[in-house]
């Protein structure tokens, strides 16, 4: 249910979902209030007034009882209930009130709820588990012991299939029916028409299975449990990819894995990582090790060929080979996981060398490939790939755009987790930040959507020039020297959670605007390619782990994207995981990425001779031709 | 029938910048069509060539391009009047090499001295650049600027990181700016964006796409003068629509071809020297060039009379 926020004096309007955070619904208005703890509400400074209206308020000792029976609320700790009239008190502005530009109502879009894109899938998980209880076998009814599972298999649960099962589970399988006295649940790895059991468990057990789905990224790794039968993640986690102290980069990884040892190495630090996120999921959930019945991965090429210990030697040298594209299901423990013996792991098919299985991922679970629109879609990771297509046709490209939309090479950078900040706002005049934190904590550093939010509020407020170099002329105690060049405290040592400043400095600026430009720029390469403009495009699909909220009018505004028109966009956060989750929920989407793989052209970028132009031209903000801009120039002109 | 010679028509205009003190104003751009192009648009002004002179004695000049000065090389004043007055110079590019922090490091306002006298002593307008080194130049053109207020001088090079104080000064006390980038379309218009948007009207700008002598990168900067100049004519994109400052003289005297003496296989070195400067100035004006800066008083005159017969 949506409802309308007024805020007074500055007579601006937002429409927000109900639930939605005040602090968050006034930085959607472009309302300025003083804001400086993340959402925390230890700061007290976000006061305002609910004139008409409710508001649920987290209880807070910032506000005496007076204040709160005059109306006063924390915007951080409100969350909006109903229509609300709320006027802001001067002592809540940054700055003393003036009366700002005229913007046009903000998009800001969540990245919550991959389940919607499950709708379209068939639920039926590639590991299912079946209760059975079996007549014994008798003289007058003595036949094998398999084919006495696959019957009642077949009459209790309808299960057509041809089956068959591992010699592991053979081997046992005797004395565990006998022992159990008949009553078995059997775990099946179902793809296309045959079914395998790979797992039978004394009693009933049906009711625990549970996938985990991994997004193995260059640089964060993230896991959900799921509840495979409830359809539900029970817990979710991310951490970095522990490869990240043997490069950063793909290539760098590479490099490494032609060393002595290097692979072994690759391989045992990106196990241990996933290994750590699944004993991290497993303790949080109260699931045990044995019930996970699968896990999905879905990585590029690269990280793929690494996790399960393959050379990427010959993907590095022309002609870029990689060992294999498709992997089928093979055993965790196999590859190094921590799991049981019979816990069984599927990759997502990969295209070429650099458009992998994340990339496959995302793209089905967006729905692109079964679309007739034509549709973009974005991934914006460690490299950035971009696809374009429908139903009939796909064609991909990868750009190499660095972490820093991970928080990787920025001083204060971090993931997007808890004390993230992931929203600004920077007031005109005095320079003074209004922050969000993930988790409405205190601010522990910046991901990748709060990088976005900052540079293009510094270059709205004059804080940059148009080359991302800050302005040590203005008079603000936030703009200083620091260790690395110029820089803007955006938190400061008392606010933020290790008690250091956080800071954008220049070197971070020129970091995210050389990941914005190789973005771009393979964006314009690949339309191009294929004689398309972007107002051909219909619908345009934004993956990428580096926040929970993508603000498209701060995404323009530094030219990480071209100008579209936002009805057109959907923020799918992260693509690769989502894809990964449905997979484990649908054997449906595994197999058709298959044939997405096989469908999709890959057009190599190093290959076109426009590309190093493009980023050049890339490198400014939001872009050397402004004219490609339109929108961001009227914005700027409007100052 | 008779053929036709297909014709374009452009929708841009290149600016004209001028240049020198009242009176004595020369004014340079202003094309409307591609260099020498006269059956498609107008090319109202000549290039213009700008004759070097080093605020103190080079030391690593060859001895076939010190020849012509070696009466004047210790007197920049008598160095610039032989320029102007024997050798027909139509502009005097003054390098203050003497400020280089990693050589003389000769302190800005001494500097700013001998352009205060060369200035006076001159009639035709001057460019004035720095070392090349971004923090002194910076502080040695706002010096420069203040001395040579009235003269309207061309200050450089501005660069990516000093434009702004190098921007400021001639704002302040009404010069031109050049702005140098590195062999990039690009990075060129970005720089014009940046020295417009601090207030710097865009008539008091030239671009220097960065120099080359033939064989030694020339056809690279060629085909980036030539799509600056595509750029400002058929798009009509605001920000190339700077005359074009070609500052190769110092880059040919540095190829082998032309410094190298004890070489007879190669044929007379003076010749060779000379021809190889009025090769690359030859490029230069069919890519676009409008100013160009050279040393040997020999190549420069084949290039005037090459600009006059082109221009017809």
């Amino acid at each position: 249910m949506k409802h309308k926020v007024v805020f007074y004096p500055d007579n601006k309007q937002v429409e927000v979902e109900e639930g939605e955070n005040l602090l968050r619904a006034a930085m959607a208005a472009e309302v300025s209030i003083s804001a400086s703890c993340g959402g925390d509400g230890t700061c007290g400074k976000c006061r305002v007034i609910i004139e008409k209206g409710v508001v649920e308020q987290k209880p807070t000792s910032r506000l005496t009882t007076k204040e709160i029976e005059q109306g006063y609320v924390l915007a951080c700790l409100s969350e909006i209930k109903s229509d609300l009239e709320v006027r802001i008190p001067p002592e809540s502005r940054p700055g003393k009130f003036v009366e700002r530009e005229k913007l046009p109502e903000s998009h800001i879009l969540s990245a919550r709820g991959w389940k919607e894109y499950l709708s379209s899938w068939q639920r039926h998980p590639p590991i299912r588990k079946f209760y059975i209880e079996m007549v014994p076998p008798v003289l007058s009814d003595n036949m094998d012991d398999l084919r006495r599972i696959r019957r009642t298999l077949s009459k209790d649960h309808g299960l057509r299939a041809a089956v068959d099962a591992d010699l592991s589970v053979l081997k046992y399988m005797a004395r565990i029916l006998r022992e159990a006295d008949w009553r078995v649940t059997v775990t099946l790895l179902e793809s296309d028409l045959r079914a395998k059991i790979v797992k039978i468990e004394p009693g009933d057990t049906a009711k625990k299975n549970y996938a985990v789905a991994i997004d193995v990224g260059t640089t964060t790794i993230g896991a959900r449990l799921i509840d495979l039968n409830e359809c539900v993640v029970l817990s979710q986690e991310s951490d970095y990819n522990a490869q990240v102290s043997c490069g950063e980069d793909v290539i760098s990884r590479m490099v490494f894995s032609n060393k002595k040892d290097g692979l072994v190495k690759l391989q045992s630090l990106v196990v241990g990582t996933i290994n750590e996120l699944i004993a991290k999921l497993v303790s949080r959930s109260g699931v045990e090790f044995s019930d996970i019945s699968c896990l999905v991965l879905a990585g590029n090429t690269i990280m793929t060929h690494l996790l399960l210990g393959l050379t990427p030697k010959h993907i590095r040298e022309a002609p870029y080979v990689p060992t294999t594209t498709n992997f089928s299901w093979i055993k965790a423990k196999e590859f190094g996981i921590d799991v049981l013996e019979d816990t069984y792991a599927h990759c997502f098919p990969c295209v070429a060398s650099y458009v992998g299985g994340d990339i496959v991922a995302g793209v089905l679970a967006s729905g692109m490939s079964r679309s007739d629109k034509l549709t973009l879609y974005i991934d914006i990771g460690t490299n950035g790939e971009i696809v374009l297509g429908n139903a009939d046709w796909l064609v991909a490209c990868s750009c190499s755009a660095g972490p820093a939309f991970e928080g990787g090479g920025v001083k204060h950078g971090m993931r997007a987790t808890k004390g993230a900040i992931e929203q600004i706002r920077i007031d005109r005049n005095n320079y003074e930040p209004m922050i969000l934190t993930i988790g409405q904590s205190k601010p522990a550093g910046i991901c990748g959507s709060g990088l976005i939010d900052a540079l293009a509020e510094m270059f709205l407020s004059r804080i940059v020039d148009q080359r991302g170099k800050i302005n040590p002329g203005i008079d603000s105690p936030r703009i200083r020297e620091g260790e690395h060049g110029l820089e803007y405290v955006l938190a400061w040592a008392g606010e933020a959670v290790n008690g250091q400043d956080i800071v954008v400095a220049e070197v971070d600026i020129d970091n995210l605007i050389r990941a914005k430009a190789a973005i771009f720029a393979g964006i314009s390469i690949l339309l191009e390619s294929v004689n398309v403009d972007m107002s051909n495009v219909e619908e345009i699909f934004i993956a990428g782990a580096f926040g929970n909220y993508l603000e498209i009018e701060r995404v323009q505004m530094i030219g990480l994207l071209p100008e579209y028109s936002f009805e057109k966009v959907k923020f799918v956060g992260n693509g690769s995981l989502a894809g990964a989750s449905i997979g484990s929920l649908s054997k449906e989407i595994l197999n058709e990425a298959k044939k997405v793989a096989e469908k999709m052209t890959y057009l190599e970028l190093s290959a076109d001779v426009n590309f190093m132009d493009k980023y050049i031209s890339a490198l400014f903000l939001p872009h050397t031709n402004i004219e490609l801009f339109p929108m961001v120039m009227k914005k700027l002109e409007n100052k | 029938m008779a053929f036709q010679a297909p014709v374009d028509t452009y929708q841009g205009k290149i600016r004209e910048v001028v240049v020198g003190k009242e009176g004595n104003q020369v004014a340079v751009g202003g094309e409307t069509t591609l260099p020498f192009h006269f059956f498609e648009g107008e090319m109202p002004k000549k290039p213009i060539i700008a004759m070097e002179v080093y605020d103190v004695a080079p030391d690593n000049w060859s001895s076939v391009v010190l020849e012509p000065f070696k009466d004047v090389l210790n007197d920049p004043v008598a160095w610039a009047k032989k320029c102007q007055d024997e050798y027909g110079a139509e502009m005097i590019s003054l390098r203050l090499i003497s400020t280089d922090p990693n050589g003389e490091n000769r302190d800005s306002a001494k500097a700013a001295e001998t352009v205060k006298a060369v200035i006076e002593a001159v009639s035709i307008p001057i460019c004035i650049y720095g070392s090349g080194n971004i923090e002194k130049d910076g502080e040695l053109l706002k010096k420069v600027a203040e001395v040579a207020e009235g003269h309207k001088v061309i200050l450089g090079p501005s660069q990516e990181d000093n434009y702004k104080q190098i921007t400021a000064a001639a704002i302040g006390y009404k010069h031109n700016v050049s702005g140098l980038s590195p062999i990039d379309v690009n990075m060129a218009k970005q720089l014009n964006i940046l020295m417009t948007q601090l207030g710097l009207d865009a008539d008091h700008l030239v671009m220097d796409p960065s120099g080359a002598a033939l064989g030694y990168g020339l056809e690279y900067v060629y085909s980036i003068m030539e799509r600056l100049r595509l750029a400002a004519l058929q798009q009509n994109d605001e920000m190339t629509q700077m005359p074009m400052f070609c500052d190769f003289g110092r880059e040919v005297w540095k190829a082998k071809e032309a410094k190298t003496e004890d070489e007879p296989s190669w044929g007379d070195p003076e010749k060779r020297g000379i021809l190889w400067e009025f090769m690359t100035a030859a490029s230069m004006l069919i890519a676009g060039g409008d100013i160009l800066v050279m040393r040997h008083p020999e190549a420069v005159k084949l290039t005037k009379k090459l600009i006059d017969e082109l221009m017809g």
